[in-house]
């Protein structure tokens, strides 16, 4: 059930992440508040999914990092959105409203 | 652009591993330290605060190890760890290591020899155009004994049957000598009608074959190469069609050169064909039963169909030829046919082998499992610092491929090795021993079962394992638990393997008893000092010659005359190595004539008279034949053996005075009015066969046989020598008195009489030899198995031996324990290996016979043996455990 979960979550979480670097670069926790604040409490990405989703979407060249200072200046690694992710970004969102569409209009059907 | 940063990603993680390490290390702290940050503007305590940020992270290590996993190169990283962490493991335990190895390697070379020798027999199609069309015709006598053809019955059969595109006659097994410039050379001689190789559909390399009516005389001197002649004896040349070859001493045109890998019979390797050369018995006599047939079936025609048809043209033929009534044909597609005799033998062999191939795997799977066993704690430390079930399981697999790699390795060797260590053997023995080779679909299958096995094997434990939560794995004393199934499972590994040897043992036991009876069958003379060699008069120098006076007669003397040696003569065909040529219409003459006289053979041979002090054979009544005083001009005089007068003269009578008729071999009689034979002598019985009671035999003078027939009857014949030395040492001066005597005749190397024997057990020798080594292999094997089961039991229950020890119980009592586990086991395994025995009955019957009766008291003893073994290799560890001190034992974890 766990495996399940995550797989499908996959997708997901990598929309989530790039929607939540749009407005700007955040670093580890500050994504992982972000997406709690915009699904409205729905996703919580702990730790565990969070790290190598950042880094395997790094390597993918959709983000970039750097070091950088948080607000109580302490040093922290900042993620931020490549052209290549912005464009990744979009093109997932079209496919994700796509398939929203259609689950929707399946499951209404009687 | 996605794959150019994967790229740049992979070089960097495989090259600047230490950067990414510590800047993933200083990532993930920097996370703890924001986290920590949060929750005490959150309201806790900072200890709290950090504690919870801890916990959220939940171990770093982990944390770390899936990003580790999720990056770009990751896999083929992980994959040289393994393999690097892999060898580490093996080199650290060098027993282990070894005797999964060694069994792996065994196992898998064993089986690929013994598939390969399989596969040339039984698989691998005969080198010709569409071969199940072709078959051989088995014929036989009226008392069913197996008996060829005779040149008119061939004739009526290929004119009065409608199922052949091509029914041809043969005869191989001769030899004849080339001539050439540089010396005289022995070659395989195959003569066949003119259809020959229109049965097999083959096209000939360079020129043609025979022409119809090119088995004629006057049109007949023509050759055809095989391959290895031509290459060997003719330089390969192109151009050697049309050449002349003086075949024993008679001019041939060579006409064609097969191609290679064709043969006939499939065990001719250095061939010519010629067609047939007849002499006039040959041709005109319905009795002379010396050629054999082939044929190939015309299109459409079914198997049954043409049985049918020659069944009906043997009855038709029946009624017209009283001579041959009452013969019987059966239809043998060739392949069998060829296998002939040993199928029986290789379908045994595969067995075996299976077993083999059985036991070897179950070995390696169990010392896999007790090694997944005591790693347990090793996986435990491995989950919780941070890798994953995959990557744990990914591990395993890898250890488990360099075991079947290098077992792999070591059985291709080894299988390679072996097949060339027997190659002499096995062609001696079976008639496709040359096209024995170590194939890839032979060893393809055997690598990839052990491989599965090995991999299986050490995957079970593994995968139980890595799902374990690393805390109980980790608590000291181990999981008895979970070990208990897999005691159970390895105990029945122990008893199978007990089984299977034992039924390898009581095979190899029952060989070695055979093959023992056959070396020791009285032979009824003394193989001892007797040097044999073979002589073939060519036909083209000796034709119309007198063969005693222009050859055997000046040979026998100068032979003679060398010292060291004590008696000399020459006989047609030597007692052990063959028999066969005998005669059926036996009848004495004032005696009630026999029911059915064709029923019961005697053996014919052609002697000098010092053939007998050769071998020594004592005479019971009447005189030895005698040179003197019988004579060319007169009556045929025959010394006939025991097991002759048993069979033909009547109780009471003197066969000595005796008179034969031998409608049969009247043309071979020298007075042709009074075809009658008379017994002079009585003789001791010798052995024409090692696995037959002596049979009757009649023998009859050189001196005595007419012209026209002696170079069918001793153009081939046997020179016996007594020596009163080693024999091999008088090798040198006979070739020399050959030289003398005729220079261009080929010299064969001569043999001992022992060595004669010996080649006759060629096929008992081979099976002795691979059951002996499958047997010996087995019961190691389970040894092996067995000890490591119980070390390990023994390892694993030190503690409770401890505490039983400590309250009370004796070593006597841990003594006793113990055995009585392994001789329970070694008794279930010895009783379903009697039954796996039982079961097998009919198959082991093909290579030696099974008499419950007889041979129960071998059986039982080896099942004994197989016992008191099994126990022997339980002591060491038996007693390991017995001498445990209760303190240490307590302490231990």
């Amino acid at each position: 059930m766990a495996a399940k979960q995550t797989n499908l979550l996959q997708g997901t979480l990598d929309l989530l992440i790039l929607r939540s670097l749009l407005p700007g670069e955040l670093h580890g926790l500050g994504v992982s508040r972000r997406v709690e604040q915009i699904t409205k409490g729905t996703f919580q990405v702990k730790p565990g999914s969070l790290f190598p989703a950042l880094h395997r979407m790094e390597e993918a060249g959709w983000l970039t990092s750097f070091w950088g200072e948080s607000e109580n200046n302490r040093k922290a690694k900042y993620y931020r959105l490549t052209k290549a992710g912005q464009k990744r970004l979009g093109t997932e969102t079209e496919e994700w409203q796509k398939i929203a569409m259609a689950m929707t209009n399946a499951l209404e059907a009687s | 652009m996605a794959i150019q940063s994967r790229i740049q990603s992979l070089l960097r993680n495989l090259f600047s591993k230490r950067a990414v390490e510590r800047d993933l290390e200083d990532e993930v702290r920097a996370y703890v330290e924001l986290t920590t940050d949060e929750k005490i503007a959150a309201g806790y305590s900072p200890a709290d605060a950090r504690r919870r940020a801890l916990a959220e992270v939940g171990g770093s290590e982990r944390l770390k190890g899936t990003v580790r996993e999720s990056r770009a190169g990751s896999g083929l990283e992980s994959l040289l760890q393994d393999l690097r962490f892999g060898v580490r493991q093996m080199v650290k335990s060098p027993g282990f290591c070894t005797t999964v190895i060694v069994t792996l390697s065994l196992s898998i070379g064993i089986t690929a020899a013994v598939f390969s020798v399989l596969y040339a027999m039984l698989v691998r199609p005969l080198p010709y155009q569409d071969p199940e069309r072709i078959v051989a015709l088995d014929t036989r006598s009226a008392s069913g004994g197996s008996q060829q053809a005779s040149y008119p019955e061939y004739v009526d059969w290929r004119q009065m049957s409608h199922s052949f595109s091509a029914l041809a006659g043969y005869d191989a097994g001769g030899s004849v000598t080339l001539e050439s410039g540089t010396g005289a050379v022995s070659l395989d001689a195959v003569q066949g009608t003119d259809n020959l190789f229109d049965v097999f559909g083959v096209q000939p390399m360079l020129g043609r074959t025979f022409l119809p009516g090119e088995d004629q005389p006057g049109k007949n001197d023509v050759v055809v190469l095989g391959y290895g002649v031509w290459m060997h004896q003719f330089g390969s040349s192109a151009a050697v069609v049309g050449q002349t070859a003086k075949l024993d001493g008679r001019t041939y045109t060579v006409i064609g050169v097969m191609p290679e890998g064709f043969r006939f019979p499939i065990n001719q390797l250095n061939a010519v064909y010629v067609p047939m050369h007849l002499t006039s018995n040959q041709k005109d006599n319905r009795g002379n039963h010396w050629m054999r047939t082939v044929g190939r079936l015309k299109p459409g025609v079914a198997y049954r169909e043409a049985q049918a048809d020659l069944a009906a043209v043997f009855v038709n033929l029946g009624r017209t030829d009283a001579f041959n009534a009452g013969r019987t044909i059966e239809i043998v597609d060739l392949t069998t046919y060829v296998v002939g005799s040993t199928s029986g033998a290789l379908r045994l062999l595969l067995y075996a082998v299976l077993a083999l191939l059985a036991i070897g795997c179950v070995n390696v799977a169990g010392l896999m499992l007790a090694r997944g066993v005591k790693r347990e704690r090793e996986m435990a430390l491995r989950s919780a610092v941070g890798a994953s079930r995959g990557r744990i399981l990914r591990q395993i697999l890898t250890e488990a491929l360099l075991f079947a790699v290098f077992g792999a390795l070591g059985g291709v060797s080894l299988g390679y090795g072996l097949l060339k260590a027997m190659r002499m053997l096995l062609i001696l023995s079976l008639s496709r021993g040359s096209e024995v080779s170590l194939n890839l679909p032979v060893l393809f299958t055997a690598l990839l079962v052990s491989t599965l096995v090995t991999l299986v094997a050490a995957l079970i434990p593994a995968m139980r394992l890595s799902g374990t939560a690393p805390t109980l794995a980790l608590k000291s004393g181990g999981s008895a638990g979970t070990t208990r199934g897999q005691h159970r499972l390895r105990t029945g590994f122990v008893v199978t393997q007990v089984a299977l040897a034992l039924a390898l043992v009581v095979v190899s036991g029952l060989l070695m008893q055979l093959l023992g009876s056959l070396r020791s069958t009285d032979l009824g003379f003394s193989a001892d000092n007797i040097l044999t060699t073979e002589i073939s008069l060519p036909h083209g120098r000796y034709e119309g010659h007198d063969l005693l006076t222009s050859f055997y007669d000046p040979l026998m003397e100068k032979i003679g005359a060398l010292p060291g040696v004590k008696a000399v003569g020459i006989i047609q065909m030597l007692p052990i190595q063959d028999w066969g040529w005998n005669s059926e219409h036996i009848h004495i003459v004032g005696t009630p004539p026999l029911r059915n006289p064709r029923t019961v053979a005697a053996e014919t041979r052609f002697v000098s008279p010092g053939y007998y002090k050769v071998f020594q054979d004592g005479l019971v009544s009447g005189r030895y034949l005698d040179p003197g005083l019988d004579k060319s001009t007169t009556r045929m005089a025959a010394v006939v053996n025991e097991a002759f007068v048993k069979q033909f003269i009547p109780a009471g009578h003197d066969a000595v005075g005796m008179e034969i008729g031998d409608d049969a071999n009247k043309d071979t009689m020298p007075d042709t009015d009074n075809p009658r034979i008379l017994i002079v002598g009585v003789v001791k019985n010798m052995r024409q066969s090692l696995y037959r009671a002596p049979m009757p035999e009649m023998d009859f003078l050189v001196t005595q046989i007419p012209k026209q027939a002696s170079m069918m009857a001793i153009g081939r014949m046997h020179l016996i020598v007594r020596t009163s030395v080693e024999p091999e040492s008088l090798i040198g001066n006979v070739q020399r008195v050959f030289r003398e005597v005729d220079p261009m005749l080929p010299f064969e190397a001569p043999q001992t009489m022992q060595a004669v024997i010996a080649d006759v057990l060629t096929l008992e020798r081979l099976e002795n030899w691979l059951f002996g080594t499958f047997a010996a292999m087995a019961v190691l094997l389970a040894v092996v198995g067995l000890y490591g089961l119980i070390s390990h039991e023994v390892e694993l229950s030190t503690r409770d031996i401890g505490v039983r020890l400590a309250l009370g119980a004796t070593r006597g009592i841990i003594l006793r324990g113990i055995y009585r586990r392994v001789g329970w086991m070694l008794v279930g395994g010895v009783f379903i290996g009697l039954l796996v025995t039982a079961g097998a009955q009919r198959y082991i019957n093909s290579v030696v016979a099974v008499h419950v009766g007889k041979d129960g008291g071998l059986i039982i003893a080896l099942a004994v043996g197989m016992i008191l073994v099994g126990l022997l290799a339980a002591a060491l560890p038996a007693r390991r455990a017995s001498s445990v001190q209760p303190m240490v034992a307590l302490r231990e974890e």
